[in-house]
């Protein structure tokens, strides 16, 4: 009978360690899945030369916003306390320039893009978040590009529920380089001429 | 087992199966419930977001240098490079690049062994000795594409920074671009194992006069260019500043280099 308890109670703790960890590898497998879907999914879109070079770039943006958390990007690369000093008005006007910046962006890094292979190399864990590290095979050398997930805590709309929040090229991440290069910006002139300076650059 | 347990048994997996799915299909939040989160976003990302003040006392001299590369590139590295791509293909401009960072084998050898790095600089001398012979003195990389063995860049300013040696006030180096105080004065170790220099060394080396050197590097550098100008440019139009961006850039790609 106490052998029994016993057999029970081990196989009750053995099966929830075994669940539990499942549930954190399916995520991360999920997620992977997912990206390599979504990236299959781009390629084709590349690969389809019917469409025009704008029509490419829109099809292509509308399949990566969900994956993009650029709301809290553009919050992100202002810091907090340039954030908190800003008005509503002025908030959503930054964060609309922010996000076509990053659109326009991605969209001429997509014109440079010649069937170079994309792998998955590493998937990793850090608490909350998920670092999915891939590479580019060009012709020269490999790119590393490390693509770094957050999951919200309760899921936004429109939006997948692990949410892109910056990415790192060759070890470079474009977020801090960002906010490094604003900061600089906003140390000699206002947000105003920030903004006017991010308009600027779409049309250019 | 008695029926209980395994139904109690049975009962946790099920009620674990249930909550898996139902948080697989998070309902999408109201309107008002995603202005109430996205206020508390900031505490969780500002540690991680810190952006390291750079030590730039030169700040004004970089300034105008980045500006005058800026404009050798513009208007006189751009359109010598159209003619030089027009000319050849990418696979020579690749040919050409494999060749010279073959030839930089003994700087990354001693900069891994210096780390203590045994197993890179072992890995680096076979990467050396296959495609100095089968990659046709260099030309193309059979190691990496047959064979996977992997190059592993180290260079001086590395190593320093390997030993706890900081980077020192940001420089922009003439024609070369940003650089910092540590990785420019460690142009001089790296130069001194370099087979390209014409100085008299104990093994052969490529260029036996100033002039030949020059022209080598020349031919260096204007591939170089040929296959990082498109990279160039896309940083160009994401800069607000140009300046600061590529110092930040740059500071934050050599701290990665050397953490690894």
């Amino acid at each position: 009978m106490i052998m029994r308890r016993v057999f029970v109670k081990i196989l009750f703790i053995v099966s929830i360690l075994g669940f539990f960890s499942n549930v954190v590898a399916n995520e991360q497998d999920d997620l992977k899945t997912h990206f390599l879907e979504e990236l299959s999914d781009i390629i084709k879109i590349i690969e389809n030369k019917k469409l025009s070079k704008d029509e490419r770039n829109v099809k292509i943006v509308n399949e990566l916003t969900p994956m993009f958390d650029f709301k809290l990007m553009a919050k992100l690369s202002l810091g907090k306390k340039e954030w908190m000093s800003l008005s509503e008005e002025k908030r959503q006007k930054f964060v609309a320039l922010y996000v076509e910046r990053m659109k326009n962006s991605y969209s001429s890094k997509i014109d440079s893009y010649e069937n170079e292979k994309i792998t998955v190399t590493d998937v990793k864990r850090k608490k909350s978040r998920i670092l999915l590290a891939t590479e580019i095979a060009t012709a020269e050398k490999n790119l590393k590009v490390v693509y770094k997930f957050y999951k919200p805590k309760k899921r936004k709309k429109d939006k997948d529920a692990w949410l892109i929040y910056d990415v790192e090229i060759i070890g470079i991440s474009i977020l801090k380089a960002d906010k490094a290069q604003f900061k600089e910006f906003l140390r000699t002139k206002t947000i105003e001429d920030l903004m006017e300076a991010l308009a600027k650059k779409k049309t250019s | 087992m008695s029926k209980n347990s395994i139904i109690f048994l049975l009962s946790i997996f099920i009620g674990f199966n249930f909550s898996a799915c139902s948080s697989k299909n998070i309902p999408s939040p109201q309107k008002d419930q995603i202005v109430h989160i996205e206020d508390d976003d900031f505490d969780d990302f500002e540690e991680e977001m810190e952006v390291k003040e750079i030590y730039d006392p030169f700040e004004g001299y970089n300034r105008v240098m980045t500006n005058f590369n800026d404009n050798l590139y513009e208007h006189f590295f751009k359109p010598v490079n159209k003619g030089y791509v027009a000319i050849t293909s990418t696979d020579v401009r690749v040919s050409i690049g494999n060749f010279f960072r073959n030839l930089y084998f003994p700087m990354r050898f001693f900069n891994n062994i210096l780390q203590g790095k045994f197993h890179y600089a072992f890995e680096e001398t076979g990467r050396f000795v296959v495609n100095s012979t089968a990659g046709c003195l260099g030309f193309f990389d059979p190691a990496k594409s047959e064979m996977k063995l992997m190059p592993h860049n180290e260079d001086f300013g590395q190593t320093l920074g390997f030993y706890g040696i900081g980077p020192g006030p940001h420089v922009v180096i003439p024609l070369f671009g940003p650089s910092n105080m540590r990785d420019a004065i460690s142009f001089f170790p790296d130069a001194a194992v370099s087979p390209i220099d014409y100085k008299d060394r104990d093994w052969p080396t490529l260029t036996k006069t100033w002039a030949e050197l020059i022209a080598v590097k020349s031919v260096e550098k204007f591939n170089e260019v040929s296959l990082y100008s498109n990279q160039y440019e896309e940083i160009r139009k994401d800069a607000v500043d140009l300046y600061p961006y590529l110092r930040d850039l740059y500071e934050q790609k050599r701290a990665k280099e050397i953490e690894e």
